[in-house]
């Protein structure tokens, strides 16, 4: 008996079908929400949009791409990307995960712990942007800037010096975004067998041979998933740089995400910004489609 | 005997180091939040105290002020509130139908369009905000609550669709099954039978999404206006207005972040564990 | 069709695969209404897919089913009205013992007092009459699976489907359950299908076995059938513990060479031939001459006894009641009884 002549009732075609009336809506909102954009944005990008100078609007193919290659602001702008991304996904999980091995070790008070870990990840970032720049970093009356003068090393402007600021909001992030790793890489070390430890022990492996043959491969998973998760964000890092710098001083800490924004809604230039922000995706997903390749190739 | 103090009286330090190293980093996290909380109840003059006060007479203007003042915050909060509480539940009822499909039906084409989400959740936001602008803009609903509401859809409903896929997989799989001969048909196993079991689920993605359309900036700033203000936009506003107002700001954000931060503590656990299930699960990749 | 004839399924020439591979080769199987009937075979022989598909929960590749001479090939699993037992149970964790029970009646609109009645009904015929406000998570592997029965018994379906419903459960409870479960089908007449790769419980249980292999049904028939007349070496193989021994022997006239003794056959052969010789372990005995073996290993179960000869290159195990009189290394002679000699064609198994 072939497909096509048993009934479209039978129990596979019904639960195809339930299944496609329960994904649809989803898979058109999605369509609608994400893919159509796209599509338009990719227009857009190929167009001179300049709200501030309406009557140059028109069809301009490649030109705004072309404009990228002389443009040293964009060249910045991938660079800070790429540094931004790059220290701050290290700094996570290198304390994320020194600090979960740490607090694994201490028989009480984890439930403490992991409260003040969520504090971080349930703000908005924005609003941590805005408490960095006044209460903590501050010049002369933020936290850091106190305990640097208590320590007798002097005042400093944190946010308004080209470097310092760089710093500042990789900091920032850091500060933020640490807790998901030490969460996560905390609940994923609990899980690990313990009699693999035991019998690591009898063969006399010390602590170091210990966490180098068996905790690292066997939190690899975990580690992994934590960088793609974590990387993902830094890429489209936003709301507390823009409340931190804005991007500045001038575009010391503009990334891709703040140049293209500032480009499109401060300078109105949305052709440009467009074509920017198709570069930011493009990166993006390349990312992305690499590290999901490198994870499932381990 | 000997050897056994020595053992426990080292055991002992080890632990208040690793205590104290842990503590550490505990106060940094929480410290700022808790500077920022004994601001919000100082006067201006005490916050620019040198070294910094910490013994003052608490005041509540600061909070009087953002409250009830000129330029109150409560709209804001209200608009954050609508805008959040819409936004989930728009995502919840398309992601908890999807989910189920994705997580346990057999259909054609599964893997693609598990993959198809997939790579929705990986789009910056500042990739889409100028295509956004730009339609709400043509049809009119730039700071309208339906418009923002809608576009929040495009992050909170992938990332919603992946966390639940993890809860549903959990499910053993012969419970449909068991529904169908007891003739529930697909619809009702899904309700009496399947639902209930993802309940925890249900609760941590909800979670979620209504933290990350709370804290939402980019898309609220730029499709925002006089009408819908989140409260995140308020923050920035205020901030950008009142420079020197640390009190005021301080006093502002507690109350901004005040849900959050509640949601933070009380669903503590179910919080570790949207984080970790869709870290270990990858995504929801199986 | 009469109340008393209802529950008949048939099955005919039942295919089923997956993919590339086949997992069921034209499956026929008619089974009686009323009848206790047994799948019994090696793992992943097809027994639970055979289940799966008279549920309705599996589609078949080519085949029919039938139930009271319906078609029900392509029906849905509501439409059959069957009940299941899951090896798992799939109890529903969120509801009561109660809710869980009375589900098959809700879902098709009866009334709750209708329902609550029934529910006690099911619960005190299983004996948990006294668990029904407990939830699944709150009883014991046994009571768990007495709910999952009383969930199937509670709206009288035509037809049971149990897979392997005993082997969660300790050795002891697993007999207990068996004896009860067998009264149960008695007293409420439903056909049931049981799944098992326990040969004991299917020999108990069965009023017939069908035996499974590589996804194909060997052999039809009463325990007792199934037992003394293994249709192919390789359900003589499977059935009886120990199995039964099988030795490579050359029937010719009314003789049987095994390793170059000749022992009486049961019948002349119309030609010489190599067959397979089977001899059920019970039926191996010492004795002054026969076929020369020594004793290899003794295993004493209390109740019985297992010796383990070796005989020119072949294992020959014996099974008594008493304990055995020889002891490990002895050289000793074994004798077969004719009658109880089971004979198969070498080349394609087939009994002879
Ligand atoms: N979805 C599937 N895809 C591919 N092969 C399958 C699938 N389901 C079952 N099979 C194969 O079909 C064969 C029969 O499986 P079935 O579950 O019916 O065996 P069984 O007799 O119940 O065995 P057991 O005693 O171990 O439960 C097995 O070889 C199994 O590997
Ligand atoms: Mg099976």
């Amino acid at each position: 008996m072939t497909a096509a002549a048993r009934p479209a009732r039978s129990l596979a075609a019904q639960e195809r079908r339930f299944a496609l009336a329960l994904l649809a809506p989803a898979l058109v909102v999605l369509l609608l929400t994400t893919t159509a954009p796209l599509v338009y944005l990719a227009w857009t990008s190929l167009n001179r949009i300049d709200l501030a100078m309406p009557w140059l609007s028109g069809f301009a193919g490649v030109d705004n791409y072309a404009k990228m290659g002389s443009d040293p602001r964009f060249w910045n702008s991938l660079l800070l990307t790429a540094v931004y991304t790059a220290s701050t996904v290290v700094l996570q999980v290198i304390l994320g995960l020194s600090l979960a091995l740490l607090v694994l070790q201490i028989p009480r008070g984890q439930g403490a712990l992991r409260i003040a870990a969520i504090l971080p990840i349930v703000l908005a970032p924005v609003v941590v942007g805005l408490f960095w720049r006044t209460l903590v970093l501050a010049p002369d009356f933020g936290l850091v800037d106190m305990t640097t003068r208590a320590l007798g090393l002097g005042s400093h402007n944190w946010l308004g010096d080209p470097q310092l600021a760089l710093i500042s909001v990789i900091a920032i992030h850091t500060w933020q975004w640490t807790p998901f790793a030490f969460l996560v890489l905390l609940a994923s070390l609990a899980t690990l067998p313990p009699d693999v430890y035991e019998a690591a022990r009898l063969d006399r492996a010390s602590a170091w041979q210990r966490f180098v043959h068996i905790t690292l491969p066997l939190l690899r998973p975990a580690i992994v998933m934590v960088v793609i998760l974590r990387t993902m964000t830094a890429l489209s890092a936003f709301a507390a740089i823009f409340a931190a710098t804005g991007g500045g001083p001038g575009s010391a800490t503009e990334i891709l995400n703040l140049y293209a924004y500032r480009t499109s809604f401060t300078e109105l230039n949305l052709g440009y910004g467009s074509s920017l922000a198709v570069v930011l995706l493009a990166i993006t997903l390349a990312i992305s489609f690499l590290m999901f390749r490198l994870r499932r190739a381990r | 005997m000997r050897t056994a103090t020595t053992a426990a009286a080292r055991r002992r330090t080890r632990n208040l180091v690793l205590a104290a190293i842990a503590g550490v980093g505990v106060a940094v996290w929480v410290f700022p939040v808790l500077w920022g909380l004994l601001t919000s109840f100082k006067t201006e003059r005490d916050v620019l105290a040198y070294p910094p006060a910490v013994f003052f007479t608490p005041t509540l203007a600061n909070y009087r002020e953002v409250l009830f003042g000129a330029s109150s915050i409560l709209p804001n909060l209200w608009s954050s509130f609508v805008v959040a509480t819409a936004a989930t539940a728009l995502t919840m009822l398309f992601a908890i139908p999807a989910a189920y499909a994705l997580g346990r039906l057999r259909y054609p084409y599964k893997r693609a369009s598990g993959f198809y989400v997939l790579v929705t959740q990986m789009l910056p936001p500042v990739g889409l905000i100028i295509p956004y602008y730009l339609v709400l803009q043509k049809i009119g609903a730039l700071d309208t609550y339906v418009g923002l509401a809608v576009i929040y859809l495009t992050f909170a409903l992938p990332f919603a669709i992946w966390l639940m896929v993890s809860y549903f997989e959990d499910v053993p799989l012969e419970m449909e099954e068991a529904a169908l001969l007891d003739r529930a048909g697909r619809m009702r196993a899904l309700w009496h039978v399947i639902l209930p079991q993802v309940r925890g689920g249900i609760a941590v993605t909800t979670i979620f999404v209504f933290l990350n359309a709370w804290n939402e900036f980019l898309f609220a700033v730029v499709l925002g206006g006089n009408r819908v203000r989140t409260v995140t936009v308020a923050m920035f506003n205020f901030i950008s207005v009142e420079q020197t107002q640390w009190a005021k700001v301080a006093a502002g954000a507690m109350l901004a972040m005040l849900p959050v931060i509640l949601i933070g503590i009380f669903a503590q656990r179910h919080i570790v564990k949207g984080l970790t299930v869709g870290a270990v699960k990858g995504g929801g990749r199986r | 069709m009469t109340a008393a004839a209802r529950g008949s399924v048939r099955l005919e020439g039942v295919v089923k695969r997956h993919g590339t591979t086949t997992v069921l080769h034209g499956v026929d199987l008619a089974i009686e209404p009323g009848e206790f009937f047994v799948l019994l075979g090696p793992s992943g022989s097809g027994k639970t897919t055979t289940l799966r598909i008279l549920a309705g929960l599996e589609d078949v590749s080519a085949g029919r089913v039938l139930m009271d001479g319906e078609e029900v090939t392509h029906a849905e699993p509501g439409e059959r009205d069957v009940a299941m037992v899951f090896q798992s149970y799939a109890l529903y964790p969120h509801m009561t013992v109660a809710g869980n029970v009375g589900f098959p009646l809700k879902m098709v609109g009866t009334d709750a007092a209708t329902i609550e009645r029934a529910v006690q009904e099911a619960a005190a015929k299983v004996g948990i009459g006294h668990l029904l406000a407990r939830t699944p998570g709150q009883l014991s592997g046994g009571q768990q699976q007495r709910c999952a029965l009383a969930r199937a018994i509670v709206r009288q379906p035509r037809l049971f489907l149990l897979d392997e419903p005993l082997s969660n459960l300790d050795a002891k409870l697993r007999l207990e359950t068996r004896l009860e479960l067998h009264a149960l089908q008695r007293a409420l007449g439903a056909t049931t299908v049981y799944v098992t790769h326990d040969q004991e419980e299917a020999m108990t249980l069965a009023d017939r076995i069908a035996v499974f292999m590589d996804g194909r049904i060997v052999q039809v028939g009463t325990p007792r059938d199934v037992y003394a007349r293994p249709q192919s070496v390789a359900v003589a193989g499977f059935i009886g513990t120990p199995p039964m021994n099988l030795l490579p022997a050359r029937w010719e006239g009314d003789a049987l060479v095994v390793d170059g003794q000749r022992l009486p056959a049961p019948s002349r052969a119309p030609v010489p031939r190599d067959v397979t010789l089977g001899i059920r372990p019970g039926h191996v005995t010492t004795a002054t001459q026969g076929v020369a073996a020594h004793v290899e290993r003794v295993e004493d179960l209390g109740d019985a006894s297992i010796v383990t000869f070796v005989a020119g290159e072949h294992r020959i195990k014996q099974k008594s009641e008493r304990a055995a009189t020889v002891r490990e290394g002895d050289t000793v002679a074994l004798a077969f009884a004719t009658d109880s000699l089971h004979l198969f064609d070498r080349a394609t198994g087939a009994r002879l």
